[in-house]
Order: C-alpha cells, then sequence, then structure tokens
C-alpha cells in the first residue's frame, strides 16, 4: 500500500495531507482518467496479479480501502475467518 | 440512410459544396431553429445566461485539456495561405495545391470548450455558474452520411461548473428535460453510455470510461444519438484553474444538443420534413 500512496503523491504533488482510505480518487481525480492504465499496471506489479478489466467495476478503483481489500489483500486480510 | 446531398426548392436545387457539407432548404432550416428554440428551454429552466462563444479555439489551450491527446483526428485546422502564394492567388493561380500555414487555431469540436477556455482562472463560487450557448462545430470524420454525420454542425450546449454534486444534478435535469422534449415531439429515445470517437479506444481514457461512464446519449430508433449528457469531474476545473469558492477546482458537466440531428430523428419519425415541422410547430405551442 505504500507504493500505491506513494504514486498517488507523485501524481497530485499539490496534495497538502495525507489521503484518506475512503476518499474518492475517482472523482476527485486522484487517479486522472489518462494515468488509469498506469495504476492498474502498479497494482498488477504489486500484487503479481493480472487484472482482468472485464472482471472489475469502477468501486474496485474507487478508494484507498478497496483497492487494498480487492487486490492487495494482505496476510492480515488472508488470515481472517472466511466466513 | 442517407440524406440526398441535393435539397429541392421549388425550381430550384441547393447543391452540396462537398462531402459532409449541406446547405439546408428553407423546411429543415425552419426545422432546426424551431427545435432550436425549444431545446433553449432547458438554458430557460436553469436561468443559465445565453452567451456566445469564440470561433477559433488555440491549438494551446485545447491541448491543456488533452483534446489532442484523445482525438487528434478530429480537430479541422485553420490555416491562412503565407505571403509567399498571395501574389499567384491574386493573378488567378489555383488555390488547390499551395501550402497553408498553421495559424495556432482550429475550429470547435464542440461548444463547450470555448466557453470553458473562457473561464480560466475564475471562481464561479459556491453556488456555481451555468452558461448556454449555441454554435457551428466540425470534425473530421472517415465518412458523411446526410444530417447524422455532417463535416460542421450546430451543437448547443449548456454548462455548469460548480460542486460535484451541483453538476450530478446539472446532467440528471438535463436527462429529465431531453425525455420530456422528447415525449412532445413525439421520438422515441434511448439512454445509454456514449461511445465517444477516442482515437485510442484501449488507451486509458477509454478504458476508464467504459468502467465508470461519464456521459450518455440519448439516440433516435436508427442509433442516431442527438443529446448528450457529460460530466467532468474536476478535469476542467483543475486544469484552467476554475474554482468553486471553498469547494476547490470546479467540477463540471454539460447537456449537449446535436442540432442537425434533432431535425434527422424529427424526419425519421415522422415521415417528411414537412410533417415534421407540422409536429414542430404543434409541440411548441
Amino acid at each position: 500500500m505504500e507504493r500505491v500512496v506513494a504514486w498517488l503523491n507523485e501524481k497530485n504533488p499539490g496534495l497538502d495531507g495525507p489521503i484518506g482510505v475512503d476518499e474518492d480518487l475517482i472523482e476527485a481525480r486522484l487517479i486522472d482518467s489518462m494515468d488509469f492504465l498506469e495504476f492498474i499496471d502498479l497494482l498488477e506489479e504489486i500484487s503479481g496479479d493480472s487484472i482482468d478489466l472485464q472482471e472489475v467495476t469502477i468501486d474496485d478503483f474507487r478508494t484507498l480501502a478497496r483497492v487494498e481489500e480487492r487486490f492487495l489483500a494482505s496476510g492480515d486480510l488472508a488470515e481472517a475467518p472466511a466466513g | 440512410m442517407n440524406t440526398s446531398s441535393i435539397t429541392a426548392l421549388p425550381g430550384i436545387t441547393l447543391r452540396s459544396p462537398g462531402a459532409g457539407l449541406i446547405t439546408l432548404d428553407p423546411v429543415r432550416t425552419a426545422l432546426l431553429r424551431g427545435l432550436d428554440d425549444l431545446l433553449s428551454g432547458l438554458a430557460a429552466r436553469l436561468a443559465a445566461p445565453e452567451v456566445v462563444g469564440p470561433p477559433l479555439l488555440s491549438v494551446e489551450g485545447l491541448a491543456r485539456l488533452d483534446f489532442f491527446r484523445n482525438f487528434p483526428h478530429l480537430g479541422v485546422s485553420a490555416g491562412r495561405f503565407g505571403p509567399e502564394a498571395l501574389d499567384g492567388l491574386a493573378s488567378g493561380g489555383s488555390p488547390q495545391d499551395l501550402p497553408l500555414h498553421p495559424t495556432g487555431h482550429v475550429l470547435p469540436s464542440a461548444t463547450c470548450y470555448g466557453l470553458l477556455l473562457s473561464l480560466e482562472g475564475e471562481d464561479v463560487g459556491e453556488d456555481g455558474l451555468r452558461l448556454s450557448a449555441a454554435g457551428r462545430c466540425f470534425r473530421n470524420e472517415t465518412h458523411y452520411d446526410g444530417l447524422r454525420r455532417l463535416w460542421g454542425f450546430h451543437m448547443r450546449e449548456v454548462v455548469y461548473l460548480g460542486t460535484k454534486d451541483g453538476a450530478t444534478e446539472h446532467q440528471e435535469r438535463g436527462g429529465e428535460f431531453v425525455q420530456e422534449v422528447a415525449g412532445r415531439l413525439g421520438l422515441d429515445l434511448t439512454r445509454a453510455a456514449a461511445d465517444d470517437p477516442f482515437y485510442d479506444n484501449g488507451g486509458s481514457r477509454a478504458r476508464l470510461m467504459a468502467l465508470d461512464p461519464v456521459k450518455f446519449e440519448y439516440s433516435a430508433p436508427d442509433g442516431t444519438a442527438i443529446a448528450s449528457v457529460n460530466r467532468h469531474r474536476n478535469f476542467f476545473g483543475e486544469r484552467l484553474g476554475i474554482r468553486a469558492g471553498s469547494h476547490g477546482p470546479a467540477y463540471s458537466s454539460c447537456v449537449a444538443f446535436g442540432m442537425e440531428r434533432w431535425v434527422h430523428a424529427m424526419i425519421l419519425a415522422h415521415g417528411t420534413a414537412e410533417q415534421a415541422l407540422e409536429r414542430l410547430r404543434s409541440a411548441g405551442t
């Protein structure tokens, strides 16, 4: 997740505070549409898995919380009870 | 479906000067004007003042709005003959093969660009700003098709700049107006996510657009999109330094009408241009 936050800060040098985990990255254009595929590449590189755009929704990319849950599930989440 | 490039007038024909270029006959002109009056009702309803946009746009301004990254193929350039060509032209030489010099300007491909560029650096305030304008727009196309696809056409737009919620509301109210007017005119329109002519359909912006449509089109039964509602998030606000008071960079959205396409849709729905005009006149009262 640190790399994701670093990428967002690099793309948005004017940010004057931390990005909230529930902040809408799409509507606020912290992920600019021209950078969207680069963001996908970053997530693929970090997770080691490819992302099929046919199998995701925009909400999967909307917040840091969702991005972490959907693409970067850490050991903590993996170890959580399945149900 | 290909509207004839020659429109009839009693005893007279109005010839087309080339592909995608049409002189509208009196009936179609009356349709265009009448429809424009009716669709101007959206601006009245939303209290959007009417303005006249600039006839040319600077390439530098459009480049800052990523226009050429998205639509490099659409831009119709405003060139001029250089001094070296003038003597030859003045003495009757053919202009056909003479080079044109760039002017740094292109013809508008949409009405809203000129309005947005005019607002650079402004603060539209907490309540936002609406503007309405109609203008001739120009797009290079790979093919032309009657009134459905022209090289130059009229586009009426109502633009909003302000808050995120305001931009969404503008889009919603615009959509309601389109369906309401269509109902009065006897037009059956289908709403669907827009399929914009991005140069690179696999590119980043096109892929995001597919996942999160920000533009919807209203189409006649033959698939001709005659109106659209489009929101831009805070893209123009950021790129042009337009603020909405304490909300920061303005969010924006617009409602657009392709006027010749409305004429086309009316004729499609009512059989002939004359019958379409009759229907329009009864709807306008």
